[in-house]
């Protein structure tokens, strides 16, 4: 019966679904997690990168972490030939909000602008949507720090912590049982590694299948976005003590 | 008089060091003969390349905010700062897209490169070709006084204070025979390790 | 010949417009008000062509509304100027320009005053004090002499009093005198001159 109203996007089915949409949800349900906790001080987001061959070269910089402008970095769950379109819209739409304003855009903003495009593929004929989910992270001098996700359907929500992509039922299980309100950057980002090391299926974290991203205030007030480097990110797996948890576990 | 380029009015002026470069521009805003602001800088830096861009002032103030979106998205594509080559490349194409109805600018750049340390400086004309030079630029409504003063108190190899003293001279002096530049400038001297600003108080008048 | 002056003072900014409104050597009207109220705390003084300048700026007053509605907070002064000159500069460039002076001034969040100058270029230009046209040519140096960072609202009025003055003596039509406007952050008013 559903594969009637399966093809199209922008046709609902009789029970009033948009197959395409929930189809495209599924697919970022089985892409690598990407989790993003908020502190007081700053934001952590770290995702799991999928390493599907040895014998694939490995790309030096980040694959799921992207810096959108001087405010704002994001994670992605899902389709990351998809994501690359969409950042590059973002990136682009946030200079040229800056062009007439002179003022970076407010964070919301450009997650309501990006998400206007998602939703436009769940309406319009004929195309599929983009099959990404994002976690946007950033700060602006109304609202401070703040952590939003969004999805194929173009709906978007803001979180104090939150997961997206594989498992992230179970990640945001733990994430609600362990958040607290005066959690600091420090906390925030040990506890991503906990939380990413206890969901993933991988046995072992390492800086090959961890991505690390933050967002924290520098001492002159200036906002600091920083895409982790492997060795920071090797660093960082010793320090949090996720690497003896999970042999614990074992 | 109705030139477009000499409208606001301003000048600037790019000079190679020893290992460093400096670049200076006036802060005059004007409308015609009326001055209009002394605070108009006309240098603006994208990371470590220096950019002077003379002319009519809105075109200043718009091909300064293309080009910070242009070297903005640069950096996040390519996850490195744009080099003084490359922009300088980047400048001339960009302002030859507008070959049949030109941006009204001079633009001057000026840098180290950041793996190589070696001084770059070049000039434009406003469609885009560029001026390569090795020891000195100059733009804008001053710009025949400041080849002159340039070709007076020039020598190669200056150390950034010596640099200073020389671009701080020429430009002061050439703004002085010209009605329309002038009150008061801003000069950068650029090392490997350091960027120094620098204000100039002058005549103001 | 219209007059369009700002002067930003510590806590406010002060508009004065000329009244008469003209065409070629008649005055239609004593009564002309140059100004519009482009949000709770930010306004703009116009001049230039009769029809583009009440046009230009129904139509930055109708953005910055709808920017209000949009994103749930009032542009600020800067943002203002900036969009102001950003359609100006596109303006500019297009088949029929928009031939329009501006002064752009309001209080900002901190209650402090904003003053910004565009011409129909697309010259924008932050200013203490600041005018239009042949106004400019009589008044600038009294302001240049008189003016001090962080005046108060009294001694402002004094000064535009001033400027008043020496326009009346100076500018060879009578301007009907001048429509005064303060903003600050209680707001933008009017008041008696």
């Amino acid at each position: 019966m559903s594969r009637r109203y399966d093809s199209r996007t922008t046709i609902f089915s009789p029970e009033g679904r948009l197959y395409q949409v929930e189809y495209a949800l599924e697919a970022i349900n089985h892409a690598g997690t990407a989790i993003g906790i908020m502190a007081k001080d700053g934001i952590a987001i770290v995702a799991e990168r999928k390493v599907t061959s040895k014998l694939l070269e490995q790309d030096s910089s980040a694959e799921k972490m992207y810096i959108l402008n001087e405010n704002t970095l994001c994670g992605v769950a899902g389709m990351t030939a998809d994501a690359g379109i969409l950042i590059n819209y973002i990136r682009e739409s946030s200079q040229e909000y800056l062009k007439i304003y002179n003022k970076e855009p407010p964070l919301e903003h450009i997650v309501k602008h990006v998400c206007n495009l998602k939703q436009g593929y769940t309406q319009y004929g004929g195309l599929r949507p983009f099959g990404v989910s994002f976690l946007f992270a950033g700060y602006d001098d109304r609202f401070g720090f703040q952590l939003y996700t969004s999805n194929p359907s173009g709906n978007y929500s803001g979180w104090k912590a939150t997961s997206i992509g594989a498992n992230n039922s179970s990640a945001q299980t733990i994430l609600k049982q362990e958040y607290k309100d005066d959690l600091d950057l420090e906390d925030a980002k040990k506890l991503a590694l906990k939380v990413l090391s206890k969901t993933t299926d991988s046995t072992k974290l390492t800086s090959e299948k961890v991505e690390f991203s933050t967002v924290s205030l520098a001492s002159n007030g200036h906002v600091q976005l920083k895409i982790w480097k492997p060795e920071e990110i090797d660093k960082l797996l010793q320090e949090s003590g996720v690497l003896e948890d999970t042999e614990e576990d074992k | 008089m109705s030139d477009p380029s000499s409208i606001n009015g301003g000048t600037a002026v790019a000079m190679v060091g020893k290992d460093c470069i400096a670049i200076a521009s006036d802060m005059r805003l004007g409308s015609q003969s009326l001055g209009v602001s002394n605070n108009f800088e006309k240098i603006f830096n994208y990371d470590h390349v220096f950019f002077g861009l003379t002319g009519l002032a809105s075109d200043v103030i718009t091909v300064n905010e293309n080009f910070r979106t242009k070297t903005n998205l640069y950096k996040m594509r390519e996850e490195r700062s744009i080099e003084p080559e490359k922009f300088a490349n980047l400048v001339s194409s960009s302002l030859y897209e507008r070959r049949f109805g030109p941006w009204f600018v001079g633009p001057i750049v000026a840098g180290l490169n950041s793996k190589t340390g070696k001084p770059f400086i070049c000039g434009f004309d406003s469609i885009g070709c560029i001026d390569f030079a090795k020891d000195f630029v100059v733009s804008g409504t001053a710009s025949d006084q400041l080849f002159g003063m340039c070709e007076a108190l020039y020598e190669p190899n200056l150390e950034p204070e010596d640099l200073f003293e020389c671009i701080s001279q020429s430009l002061l002096n050439a703004a002085d025979r010209d009605a329309l530049s002038g009150w008061g400038a801003v000069v950068y001297i650029v090392t490997k390790d350091k960027v120094v600003k620098r204000y100039l108080k002058s005549r103001q008048d | 010949m219209d007059i369009i002056l700002g002067i930003r003072l510590k806590e406010s900014t002060l508009f004065a417009t000329s009244k008469a409104f003209t065409r070629g050597i008649s005055v239609l009207k004593a009564t002309d008000d140059k100004t519009i109220d482009l949000n709770t705390h930010n306004m703009m003084a116009y001049t230039g062509e009769s029809g583009d300048t009440t046009q230009f700026a129904e139509h930055i007053k109708a953005n910055v509304q709808l920017f209000g509605l949009r994103e749930g907070y009032d542009m600020e002064s800067s943002e203002i100027a900036s969009f102001v000159r950003n359609q100006l500069a596109t303006s500019l460039r297009s088949r029929k320009p928009y031939q329009v002076q501006v002064l752009i001034g309001g209080a900002n969040n901190e209650g402090e005053g904003f003053l910004s100058m565009i011409d129909y270029l697309g010259t924008r230009c932050d200013l203490p004090y600041a005018a239009h046209g042949y106004a400019a040519f009589y008044t600038m140096s009294l302001l240049d002499h008189h003016y001090k960072d962080d005046i108060s609202l009294d001694d402002g009025l004094r000064l535009l009093k001033l400027c008043e003055e020496e326009l009346t003596k100076r500018m060879p039509m009578d301007f009907k005198g001048l429509n005064v406007k303060i903003v600050d952050k209680e707001g933008i008013r009017t008041i008696d001159f």
